[in-house]
């Protein structure tokens, strides 16, 4: 089937109307971002998954270009293009057209155009404020869309480094506990290795053990003189010295203890209502004041959502919860209901406060949104007025 | 099968001639339609078989979309061109030739990688410090993704490799490259090295048929059972 009737396009378009009429009355600016994009933005900053899924082109100058795969970054686009001061407060709403590849072929819940009703807040520095007005305002969007029953899944990427930053171990396994965090098979392999005495390391690694940076980075210089290997790759010598060098310094560093192992592991498996998450993982008496301050953040959040009368005692929090999205860095949520086969996922949005300065912002630019899959919201709501 | 069974054959090079071999070895003599630059034939004595001459690559295409039945072509063009190769091919023979192997390889000057998860790691500080993905060139787009995939490295972006994917680094368009290698030579002359675990399929040149019961009911049957 393809395209819309009369009626579907008029459904589609009432629903969205009235939800880009809600944030239009909550002081977000309705904005129309590109839908054709510069493909290198996207290819470069998003997931694997968005990667894959993305429609590139070649426009007959030869620019790479793609259909917009979603609104974030086109969103964000636009703000440090048309805003006058790009750190100023800005509240922007959309509804248009994204496009994805689907594996398989498309479906009528999975489309591969669809289109997209969303808000981004830029520039909030009251972070928990504006997690919790976005969210509130997202389960108000769906709710006078007509939907009934649904369920409120968030997480918490904050948390996760913060419980990270507790345990005493070298920055550099930090960094890849936190970037295999997406892949739950490679981080507990990763932890298990991680938690396995290295022995003397071996190779041109062994041989800098003991040694400072500048002789790592002496050595790699005569290396690449004395056998004639050219420097290509994109990498300086003093990049591949300094990791060098961190790799011996990383096979004579303490293994982690098993009894971090678990408690890291612990924190993991923590899921249930916020208010039992939040037990759970005072229970495992995880180190660290970077998690203390993690976890008022999180309660504060909740606090702020009450006081715009949402009930959270229904929500389902998960501390392995994230999206396949990497731009995410701190709160995560989805709204998802119950239809054909499973779940189905209806509404995405976090925080991801590192976009704006990988798009070029200069600096760092906190950033929430959400967006609302429409056709998916049609198709359920539709569906439940047809039983 | 009430068609034509067609079966491709390299159109040219020590591939066609070692798949004629094969052919001639059972018994089969390829006649070619035409001059001898036909791009048509048939099996000397065997009905409702056609034979085509294709490229390598063209024939895993047309395998994968089933407008051919049987064909000679590479593991490393099967695997590449067509998805869930084992659900959809049957391997009948293979031809001892054109080995090689489809592996990672990176600048010999990066000393601090050897192994894919060494490479997940810089690929991240790539992003990190260049706020653009490490490219990898190559012709095997889908075989890459995979197996990247399967060793959890995510930070890379592919880059369609038309030429000499070797070079790639050299030129500046790409900071590794996936390819195929018999003996690593010309790798090495490129001053690229292959990863330890970098090591993504074993090829060589098979002959296949596309799974389904509609073959073994066909002209192709006596065909397959002579030649495997």
């Amino acid at each position: 089937m393809t395209g819309k009737s009369p009626e579907e396009r008029l459904a589609l378009d009432s629903q969205s109307a009235i939800m880009s009429g809600l944030f239009e009355g909550a002081g977000y600016r309705y904005i129309e971002p590109e839908i054709l994009q510069p493909a290198d933005v996207f290819l470069d900053r998003s997931g694997e998954d968005i990667r894959l899924r993305t429609f590139v082109f070649t426009d007959p100058e030869g620019n790479e270009l793609c259909l917009r795969p979603d609104l974030t970054v086109p969103s964000c686009r636009y703000h440090l293009e048309h805003a006058a001061k790009v750190t100023e407060p800005a509240k922007y709403c959309y509804v248009g057209p994204a496009f994805r590849f689907q594996r398989g072929g498309a479906t009528k819940l999975r489309p591969r155009e669809f289109e997209q009703v969303g808000v981004e807040n830029f520039g909030a520095t009251d972070r928990e404020r504006a997690e919790a007005e976005t969210l509130s305002l997202a389960i108000d969007a769906v709710e006078t869309a007509g939907l009934e029953s649904y369920t409120v899944q968030v997480g918490d990427l904050g948390l996760f480094d913060a419980v990270l930053a507790g345990f005493e171990m070298p920055n550099r396994w930090r960094a890849r506990l936190h970037q295999q965090f997406w892949r739950p098979q490679a981080f507990r392999d990763l932890l298990q290795q991680l938690s396995t005495a290295g022995g003397p390391a071996e190779g041109l690694a062994g041989e800098l053990s003991g040694r400072d940076v500048t002789e790592a980075r002496e050595r790699v210089d005569a290396l690449l003189t004395e056998r004639a290997i050219p420097l290509v790759g994109g990498r300086t010598v003093e990049e591949i010295a300094e990791r060098l060098h961190e790799k011996a310094a990383d096979r004579v560093a303490e293994p982690l203890k098993p009894e971090m192992v678990e408690k890291i592991k612990g924190y993991l498996a923590v899921r249930g209502t916020p208010a039992d998450a939040l037990e759970e993982i005072s229970k495992l008496e995880l180190p660290g004041a970077a998690l203390d301050r993690a976890l008022d953040v999180f309660a504060r959040r909740f606090v702020l959502l009450s006081e715009h009368g949402v009930d959270t005692s229904a929500f389902q929090f998960s501390a392995e919860f994230g999206y396949n999205l990497e731009y995410y860095t701190g709160h995560v949520f989805q709204i998802a209901t119950e239809g054909g086969d499973g779940s189905v996922q209806l509404v995405g949005g976090g925080r991801y406060d590192r976009l704006m300065s990988d798009l070029g912002a200069g600096e760092t630019i906190p950033a929430v949104g959400f967006a609302v899959h429409t056709e998916r919201l049609a198709a359920i709501t539709g569906s439940i007025r047809d039983d | 099968m009430t068609e034509q069974a067609i079966i491709a054959i390299p159109s040219k090079g020590r591939l066609m001639e070692k798949a004629e071999e094969l052919f001639a070895d059972a018994g089969f003599i390829i006649e070619r339609a035409g001059d001898a630059r036909g791009y048509r034939g048939r099996l000397a004595g065997v009905g409702g078989v056609e034979v085509a001459f294709l490229s390598a690559g063209e024939i895993a295409h047309r395998l994968g979309d089933r407008s051919v039945h049987m064909g000679v072509t590479g593991i490393d063009l099967l695997r590449e061109h067509i998805p869930d190769t084992d659900d959809k091919i049957d391997l009948v023979r293979r031809l001892d030739f054109g080995h090689a192997d489809v592996v990672v390889a990176v600048p010999e000057c990066w000393f601090d990688v050897d192994t894919m998860a060494d490479l997940d790691e810089v690929s991240e500080r790539f992003y990190e410090r260049q706020k653009r993905r490490m490219r990898v060139a190559t012709k095997y787009l889908n075989v890459t993704r995979r197996f990247f995939n399967r060793k959890g490295v995510t930070g890379y972006r592919t880059v369609d490799s038309l030429g000499a994917t070797e070079g790639a680094p050299a030129a500046g368009v790409a900071e590794l490259i996936v390819d195929i290698t018999s003996t690593g030579s010309t790798l090495k002359a490129n001053n690229l090295k292959i990863l330890d675990d970098g090591l993504i399929l074993r090829s060589e040149a098979c002959l296949s048929v596309i799974k389904g019961d509609e073959i073994m009911a066909g002209p192709l049957r006596d065909v397959i059972a002579k030649l495997s």
